[in-house]
């Protein structure tokens, strides 16, 4: 890590150059993102030192912690739910039907099962965990046993869950008395407490906080969590040393599954109270956290930090456009630069990195079986 | 600069050419000099800085300090299409060709001929025919390249170049992949081209290869150039000297004491591939404790997909494979792996390693599940980190440290840390396939060294190579492999490389009967 620091220094741009703090790949990224709005928002007429000064007091002042720990909650769920598929190599798209039909499940049993609150929390997401896995699932059944891409079939598989979520609560469970479509209310039991030393936020942070730890325990001290590190960097090798990867398959598409449907069942419990045809889709939080998943390259602390990082330029966004001229597009523009100016900082390290091993190893290269 | 160009002035020149890499010196001072309308060898073991001036030669990396110069003009090479512009070629290892498309399309690829907006197909036809005929290259350009043979594949990567008009053609380990026979033909376009005026450089560290071919060798040692000579003035001796630093021994021990019991049993074994296309036919044989078997077979006479069946990546379709009298069928690699069958595979960077995983990750795989190297399934990283240690230690791999990513390896190296990791558990069989292919003189003599100390240990080894000389000299019994068949089983001691040669090409059939071999 260290070589290829210096070794991209001495042959760094001069704009990193003129940057000169950039200390590291992730905050030269966010200078960078952050001074390319500044101009856009110059443009637009408006001050840009005081458009990031709303931005900033939006998120840290008043409800903002509150807001970005709640909005961070499914973010980072979500991706945490798809880096664990992405690190044995396995691209899977199918997050939000995962979601969308998690939230669904944990309405229905919430406001039907009959029990103490606790309970039918606990139940609403052991049922919305099943069926996020079992939807996690269908694709991987598919690429083990008829080669179907997870790839294509999860991303396919979206379509279907939106509209088998919507049909159920449209045909079974409608409120006669909501103006859209939507199950009734939840019972105030079921509903997820909040924290008062989190700044009020939802007790379901704390969740989030023991599955960060436990999946970086996982990546980083368990068995499988070596050979799905493996298998992410070369499956034949992986195969060669005898990981079973339909197994792998089979269980972290189902797990990944799993995290995405209590992410959807806190949707319904913690924030919104009734499942709404369309709203969890229209969050776009499985695809936010996508996002992350992949500029934190699949890691488990770096995705909190992304995904509570962008949490915080959507709630600081929102308060910039109450307070100055500027639009909240502009958070999304300037969302989608640090998405950028990040992927373009990592991307050519890696590449950087595999070129030069590459030319170490060229000398004994034999690449005979490919011609064979 | 180039006020007289005159005979002497060489085709091809690098004055004090130094590439540095955080941590090598890739290129220390090299200077070269190639004349013109000769064969030009440059050898070195890996590691030795050969890639690395070939990659500076073709313009794939720039050096830091240094001169190029092509016929006495100062070049600065910017990409690859600069050295192409200079009248240079390169024959990769890796052919790049099309597979899907014919042989004159590939060979004209990026300077069709054109008749208006159109590509001129015939011309294009023509003209390739015309260039394989003139150097006896014997290619049908109307060949689909997938169609074709390893070999036949590789004058098409030259026809390219010579397409292009290159001057100067660069062969990086062309060898590799070819049967005795078609390197022996390789060879004789080679000289053709030499006397039509063209400048070869030859990459290699096969010696015999170097005194049968070249006019002149420059040798390289840790990237500096340690000798130059005219072939006519060196033997293969001096040659390894300088390449290794030190005088290699490549003579095999024979086995003090006969084979013990049969370990491994390949009992009537057939295989399809995907497409139902019957790879292995009817294969039996034994390995016995004690012995190396030696597989010779040309690329893709289903010496692979024997290979995967026997370390369990993939499933007979009729026959069976046992250890020690235990049927393996249905039981994958892992089963395989633990009931006692380690594997070095071809290919040490497509199946034998993790390029961006440390040292000590590759060091790991296979044996994860080993109740020393877990508890309930939470690696004991401290055993796994001692384990890295030892074997860096004992198989002397150089590396910074067990935290190296492997990728970063040279392929020497990278080899000692596949052959570390399956010798380390002392499995009673050995699979080594290709265990030498593309390592130097010195890795050679240890990974020889290796098979015959698994041997001497009573433990079986099953060797596949290409390479004659190396079965010969490492196996107790040699089989020989052609379109899925054992066809010969030899006596090392009683055959050469021209008898095996024609077994594996299918000029000769010995059929032996099933029941016969093994014993």
């Amino acid at each position: 890590m260290d070589q290829s620091q210096t070794s991209r220094s001495t042959q760094s741009s001069s704009l990193e150059r003129w940057l000169g703090a950039a200390t590291s790949p992730a905050v030269s990224a966010l200078v960078l993102s952050f001074l390319i709005c500044a101009v856009i928002i110059l443009l637009s007429g408006e001050n840009p030192i005081r458009a990031y000064g709303e931005l900033w007091s939006g998120a840290t002042t008043g409800a903002g912690p509150r807001t970005v720990i709640n909005r961070g909650i499914p973010i980072v769920a979500m991706a945490l739910a798809i880096s664990i598929p992405f690190r044995s190599g396995i691209i899977n798209l199918g997050g939000e039907g995962q979601f969308v039909l998690g939230g669904f499940a944990a309405a229905v049993v919430a406001i039907n099962l009959d029990a103490p609150g606790p309970l039918v929390i606990f139940v609403s997401f052991l049922v919305a965990a099943i069926v996020g896995a079992v939807w996690g699932l269908l694709p991987a059944v598919g690429q083990t046993w008829l080669r179907l891409p997870i790839l294509i079939s999860s991303l396919l598989l979206n379509t279907p869950a939106r509209a088998l979520a919507s049909y159920l609560t449209k045909n079974y469970f409608a409120d006669p008395a909501a103006t859209s479509t939507s199950t009734e209310a939840l019972p105030a039991s079921t509903r997820i407490p909040t924290i008062s030393w989190l700044s009020g936020a939802s007790a379901s942070a704390l969740g989030v906080a023991v599955l960060v730890a436990a999946i970086y325990a996982f990546n980083r001290r368990t068995a499988p969590g070596y050979q799905s590190h493996i298998s992410g960097i070369n499956l034949k090798f992986s195969e060669y040393g005898g990981v079973g990867v339909s197994r792998q398959t089979i269980l972290s598409m189902g797990s990944g599954g799993a995290i995405a449907g209590m992410a959807g069942a806190h949707m319904i419990l913690g924030q919104s109270g009734r499942f709404v045809d369309y709203d969890l889709v229209g969050t776009g939080f499985a695809w936010t956290g996508l996002l992350v998943a992949l500029l934190a390259l699949h890691r488990a602390i770096p995705i909190l930090a992304a995904g509570l990082f962008f949490a915080a330029l959507q709630v600081g966004g929102l308060a910039m456009q109450r307070n100055t001229g500027v639009s909240w597009q502009l958070a999304q523009v300037l969302q989608a630069v640090v998405i950028l100016a990040l992927a373009m900082q990592i991307a050519p390290r890696l590449w950087r990195r595999r070129s030069s091993a590459d030319v170490a190893s060229h000398d004994t290269d034999e690449y005979g079986s490919a011609t064979g | 600069m180039s006020l007289a160009v005159s005979s002497e002035t060489p085709e091809l020149e690098l004055r004090r050419v130094t590439k540095r890499y955080p941590g090598v010196v890739a290129n220390d001072d090299v200077s070269l000099s190639v004349r013109s309308g000769e064969i030009h060898a440059i050898v070195g073991e890996n590691g030795a800085g050969k890639s690395t001036l070939m990659s500076i030669l073709y313009g794939l990396v720039s050096p830091d300090e240094g001169e190029i110069l092509v016929r006495g003009d100062l070049v600065e090479f910017r990409s690859t299409l600069d050295a192409i512009d200079a009248g240079l070629g390169m024959v990769h290892q890796e052919f790049k060709l099309f597979p899907t498309m014919t042989v004159a399309e590939n060979v004209v690829y990026g300077h069709e001929p054109r008749s208006g907006w159109l590509i001129d197909r015939n011309l294009a036809n023509n003209q390739v025919a015309e260039l394989a005929e003139g150097y006896g290259l014997g290619v049908d350009p109307l060949a689909t390249v997938e169609d074709l043979r390893v070999g036949v594949l590789q004058r098409v990567e030259i026809l390219k170049a010579l397409y292009r008009d290159a001057r100067v053609l660069i062969l990086d380990e062309p060898t590799a992949v070819l049967t005795p026979q078609e390197r022996d033909s390789l060879f004789e376009v080679l000289r053709r081209l030499r006397d039509d005026g063209r400048t070869i450089i030859f990459i290699t560290h096969k010696l015999n290869e170097v005194m049968a071919l070249s006019d002149r060798v420059t040798v390289l040692r840790r990237g500096q150039v340690v000798l130059r000579v005219n072939t006519a003035g060196t033997s293969p001796g001096q040659l390894s000297t300088a390449m290794t630093g030190r005088s290699v021994d490549t003579s095999v021990r024979p086995a003090d004491h006969d084979s013990g019991e049969a370990l491994l049993c390949v009992n009537s074994l057939s295989i399809d591939d995907s497409n139902g296309i019957r790879r292995v036919r009817d294969v039996s044989f034994e390995v016995a404790a004690g012995e190396i078997v030696g597989i010779a077979a040309v690329a893709g006479s289903g010496q692979s997909e024997l290979v995967e069946a026997i370390v369990g990546l993939r499933r007979p379709t009729e026959g069976s494979v046992a250890l020690a009298g235990n049927d393996l069928a249905g039981h994958g690699v892992s089963g395989h792996r633990a009931a006692g069958i380690s594997f070095i595979p071809e290919n040490r960077h497509r199946v034998g390693s993790a390029g961006s995983a440390t040292t000590s990750e590759n060091l790991l795989m296979g044996y994860q599940w080993q109740p020393r190297f877990h508890k309930a399934g939470w690696l004991r990283r401290k055993v796994v980190a001692q384990h890295a240690d030892e074997l860096i230690k004992s198989y002397d791999i150089k590396v910074s440290g067990p935290n190296q990513k492997v990728g970063e390896l040279s392929g020497g190296n990278l080899q000692k840390v596949v052959v570390a990791r399956e010798l380390a558990h002392e499995t009673s069989i050995l699979v080594a396939e290709q265990p030498t292919r593309g390592v130097d003189v010195g890795a050679i003599e240890f990974i020889h060294a290796q098979l015959v100390a698994q041997r001497d240990a009573d433990r079986g080894v099953l060797l596949i190579s290409a390479e004659l000389w190396e079965i010969l000299a490492l196996s107790t019994r040699i089989l020989v492999m052609f379109e899925g068949q054992i066809v010969a089983e030899l006596d090392p001691t009683m055959t050469n490389e021209a008898e095996i040669g024609l077994y594996m090409t299918g000029a000769h059939t010995q059929w032996v009967d099933a029941e016969t071999l093994g014993t």
